[in-house]
């Protein structure tokens, strides 16, 4: 992928681990990624594949035992390239990018909202700390987010509590706090997994308005490949703490190389196959993070392995924005072909 | 919130007559009677049955034991809170002599253990695992076990006797009322009286504190990239604070039941050290007063515990 003017953050060779008892879990081993303005980038992969770490890194909000130990995260910002994790962790500078520059809605909206203070101040908390307006201007200004969110009632709900909106609500009114100082980056970690399926739609519906109209970089997180096909414009594929194949969603979901992507897709249930549909679930399971095989994370898992897997694949380009790591993507790229 | 008040305090009631039933009966079953603390024992025994009947009669206490609670309830009611059998002084004048001191005392010592309980307890969690909190730990737990009485005595060998910077006991001097001149006096008594109670406070806190701050809404603050102390003190521990006012309401008797003791060592003229005479020297119609109020003034703490709660935090919904 080659940087153009367009990107809205980089990712080089990232690795963050986390430590416990004494035991290290190399949670991104070496990621390397670009969102681009105005796009939208979809990570899926398993559960504690690195996911969230990644979304975790950027924002700075590691969880005090784990440390990014290597790589770059630069954030390019108005003000030219911001080298990220070169910032300290609650610095001021790093504390005028996370929420201005860079905002993150996170899975449950049922625990991420403060139950204590009302929707309205934990949105004129943002504006607060990242614009100069005044209190009268804050109050109008997050009642307008409200109502751009769909909020029926602005006036009367921005000064309720929480626990008087439903799931999907919550979720709009944590996305109008996300976009309150319209962020260039929007993380989206797994934003409906804990909706309703109707629910999920609206509020992808709504992702999707304000990356059109504002312009905003996405970077959402989800493991639904119908979502992946649906939202995005660029595809990373993550395990074990790599991104085994990325590319334009085009690609990487029509031609996989990647056998866990193919497997991934094979996966998923297909509506009108009736119920006598074969479902290939992936083999085995993650293996331990604490105790990884040494060479190709998938390959314990993997059809396709052969005895070269016992080496860790390289990061190879298929396309000029296509890319993959496995040994046998030759072969997979013929197969694809066909 | 008015009619949640009103209905809180309607409730009171029917609590306040099963309560005062219960004191009533309890000292009804306990051995001995009013006339046999009245005379003195060598007269007692001379005396001649009649005579000891008579003087019952004359006192009320042939009558019925339902109908004597309720000649001493209905009193009550309207404010005839009786005799002191030492003595003879009217109940509700000790009651106006000693109260103050009490309440003074408790909700000095009350405050001390709110505010320095939740302070160091919230330090503690946030510097979860250092130094500072392994020895607030230790001191808690030290707190927690060592009887006050112990506390009180230590604390007037050292700051009384040896650095003779406090009184040893009393309230105040004669010539000498306002509030400043008795400050040092209750300085002392109101610090050993909240040791227990901070320190129970503090420990609770601490985990309350480490439960909030653990929970998702604090990413999310995080995530705003507000500073640490707004994360931590707005976020964290408005939402552990809930249930520490929860604690320190049902606290409130250990810090009524303490004030006896401490009283006692600290010669604290309140309603405690009146109330322990009053036991040892039978004087019943005072022991009656005095645990009633005690209840009393548990269940007014709890409704305002209640009504704090609900302030604090917007999902307690009251009333309507």
């Amino acid at each position: 992928m080659e940087m153009g003017n367009d990107v809205a953050l980089s990712v080089r060779n990232l690795k963050t681990y986390i430590y416990t008892n004494n035991r290290c879990n190399r949670a991104l081993d070496g990621v390397s990624f670009e969102i681009r303005q105005g796009k939208t980038l979809c990570i899926v992969g398993e559960s504690g594949c690195g996911k969230s770490v990644t979304a975790a890194s950027i924002m700075q909000l590691l969880p005090t035992l784990s440390r990014i130990e290597d790589g770059e995260i630069t954030y390019h910002g108005p003000d030219g390239p911001v080298r990220i994790d070169a910032l300290e962790r609650d610095g001021a500078k790093m504390r005028a990018i996370r929420g201005k520059e860079i905002a993150m809605i996170f899975q449950d909206p049922m625990t991420a909202l403060n139950p204590v203070y009302s929707i309205g101040f934990q949105i004129k908390e943002m504006l607060r700390y990242h614009t100069s307006l005044g209190r009268k201007d804050r109050h109008s200004k997050a009642i307008d987010l409200l109502r751009s969110m769909g909020i029926p009632l602005p006036e009367r709900r921005v000064d309720e509590y929480p626990h008087l909106y439903s799931g999907g609500m919550r979720q709009r009114a944590m996305i109008a706090i996300a976009m309150s100082c319209n962020p260039r980056i929007l993380i989206a970690d797994e934003p409906t997994t804990a909706l309703d399926v109707t629910i999920q739609a609206q509020i992808f519906e709504l992702m999707d308005t304000l990356k059109r109209e504002n312009g905003t970089a996405i970077m959402l997180i989800t493991h639904d490949m119908g979502v992946v096909a649906e939202l995005a414009d660029d595809v990373a594929v993550m395990y074990m703490g790599n991104i085994v194949e990325a590319g334009p969603v085009g690609k990487v979901l029509r031609k996989p190389v990647h056998p866990y992507t193919r497997a991934l897709l094979d996966s998923i249930p297909v509506l009108g196959r009736g119920k006598d549909q074969e479902i290939k679930a992936i083999p085995g399971q993650t293996p331990d993070p604490y105790n990884r095989p040494t060479g190709c994370q998938f390959a314990d898992r993997c059809a396709y392995r052969v005895s070269a897997c016992d080496e860790m694949p390289p990061e190879t380009m298929v396309a000029d924005d296509h890319r993959v790591m496995c040994w046998r993507y030759q072969e997979f790229m013929a197969d694809a072909a066909e | 919130m008015l009619t949640y008040i009103a209905r809180r305090l309607l409730t009171l009631i029917p609590m306040v007559i099963v309560i005062s039933f219960l004191i009533y009966l309890g000292l009804e079953l306990t051995p001995g009677d009013a006339v046999s603390h009245m005379i003195p024992p060598d007269a007692y025994g001379s005396m001649d049955e009649d005579r000891l009947q008579e003087l019952r009669e004359s006192l009320g206490l042939g009558k019925p034991f339902l109908v004597r609670y309720w000649i001493w309830i209905s009193g009550v009611l309207q404010g005839d809170f009786g005799y002191s059998l030492a003595g003879g002084v009217p109940i509700s004048k000790i009651f106006l002599d000693r109260l103050p001191a009490t309440l003074e005392l408790s909700i000095a010592a009350l405050l001390i253990s709110t505010v320095l309980g939740s302070i160091l307890g919230t330090i503690s969690a946030l510097t979860r695992g250092s130094l500072t909190d392994q020895s607030l730990t230790v001191v808690g737990m030290l707190g927690v076990s060592i009887p006050e009485f112990f506390f009180g005595l230590v604390a007037i060998l050292i700051f009384a006797l040896n650095l003779e910077w406090l009184p040893v006991g009393g309230r105040t001097l004669p010539g000498y009322d306002s509030f400043w001149d008795r400050l040092p006096h209750l300085v002392m008594p109101a610090m050993v009286l909240s040791i227990m109670m901070t320190a129970g406070v503090m420990r609770y806190a601490r985990s309350s504190m480490l439960d909030a701050l653990s929970r998702d809404f604090i990413r999310t603050a995080r995530s705003k990239g507000m500073p640490e102390w707004r994360v931590n003190i707005l976020h964290g521990f408005r939402v552990a604070l809930t249930p520490v006012i929860v604690l320190i309401g049902f606290r409130l008797p250990v810090l009524i039941g303490g004030s006896v003791i401490i009283e006692q060592v600290f010669q604290w003229p309140g309603i405690g050290k009146e109330f322990v005479s009053a036991v040892r020297s039978q004087d019943y119609p005072l022991v009656m007063m005095v645990a009633l109020f005690s209840v009393l003034a548990v269940l007014v703490a709890s409704l305002i515990v209640d009504l704090l709660t609900a302030i604090i935090d917007p999902r307690v919904r009251l009333g309507d």
